[in-house]
């Protein structure tokens, strides 16, 4: 081999060096901790959804049957109004009203107002479904609330666990919340 | 120029590269030894963030409770609330040996909006603030002349950690 060819090939070596190095370099300093992001997303998905649905409603224009269950005074947005939404889905009508609408609407629009206030506030997205599976299997997709870009399966996102809620007569209903950066 | 005078420039430019080689490495070492210890310090404030979050979301303080020894998930009493800081403060060395430097806020957003500051130290410099946040719900408990109720709101907890 000629002494230039040997030149160049150091050359070339010394090139693919400081790539290699420039490489690493920015490879660790754009590197973030994902501990924190995981344990953040995935408590705040489960901590959202315990939270919601026992929430209760103040709402005065709410009217249905906990009106005469006595000392439990209040409707619970799990307990009473998702299970009413999944019993009542197919009818123009519910049992439980508030503000004079059906209440699976009731439901997507109060969840809607608690979800932009906080996760949307943290600038976090979310995506939630409340399924309702019958005793035949059939699921049927009751309320949907996203963000804008919603959390789909090819970001990296975190959930809660799934909080199902049994429906007299009807099936279960899955309540998921999916949330991602 | 003679053969020796340009062995000579040779072996001169060959050490100069060589040199500027190793200041090289040196740069990039010093730089990436510079960042894995800011991502230490990084890591740390991120994990006493996470450990304070979770003392404060079994701090018996503020849970919910029935009288049972177990708590319930995800929950702070509003009565618990309003007199937490009085108690804390009145505790202070007890309290900073579990926070540190934090502050500790619980914001109600339904029914009203309400905030609670449960706890607040703040060193007097620092360089990074890092906030965590949880959602809760808020028990309220209300009595009439027939029964107790319970009503649950919802709120968050913020717990930010200072380095």
């Amino acid at each position: 081999m000629k002494k230039g060819q040997m030149e160049i090939i150091g050359l070339v070596f010394i090139v693919l060096l400081i790539t290699i190095g420039m490489l690493f370099y920015v490879k660790f300093s754009l590197n973030e901790s994902e501990s924190k992001k995981v344990y953040t997303r995935s408590g705040l998905a489960t901590s959202t959804m315990s939270a919601v649905m026992k929430t209760t409603i103040s709402e005065i224009t709410c009217f249905g049957p906990y009106q005469i269950r006595g000392n439990d005074n209040y409707i619970t947005i799990g307990k009473d109004l998702i299970e009413d939404c999944a019993k009542w889905h197919q009818s123009q009508e519910s049992e439980y009203k508030c503000n004079n609408k059906h209440s699976c609407d009731y439901v997507e629009e109060i969840m809607t107002g608690f979800l932009k206030e906080t996760l949307g506030v943290w600038n976090k997205n979310y995506q939630y479904t409340a399924t309702l599976t019958d005793f035949n299997g059939k699921t049927t997709e009751l309320i949907k609330i996203s963000s804008q870009k919603g959390c789909p399966r090819t970001v990296d996102r975190d959930t809660s666990v799934p909080f199902p809620i049994r429906v007299e007569q009807t099936g279960f209903v899955e309540n998921v919340i999916y949330i991602c950066d | 120029m003679k053969k020796g005078q340009v062995n000579m420039m040779e072996t001169v430019a060959v050490l100069f590269i060589f040199f500027i080689l190793i200041i090289f490495g040196l740069f990039f070492y010093y730089s990436f030894q510079k960042g894995n210890i800011q991502k230490e310090r990084e890591e740390l404030l991120m994990a006493r963030a996470m450990e304070t979050t979770s003392y404060c979301l079994e701090l018996p303080e503020l849970y919910c409770s029935k009288g049972e020894a177990e708590a319930e998930g995800h929950c702070f009493e509003v009565n618990k609330l309003k007199h937490a800081q009085t108690t804390i403060n009145g505790n202070h060395q007890y309290y900073f040996d579990i926070f540190s430097f934090a502050k500790i806020t619980v914001h109600q957003i339904y029914p009203q909006k309400i905030n609670y500051i449960v706890y607040d130290y703040q060193p007097s410099a620092w360089t990074r603030r890092e906030p965590t946040y949880f959602i809760v719900t808020l028990k309220e408990e209300t009595s009439n002349i027939f029964a107790n109720q319970e009503f649950y709101g919802l709120g968050y907890l913020k717990v930010e950690v200072y380095s």
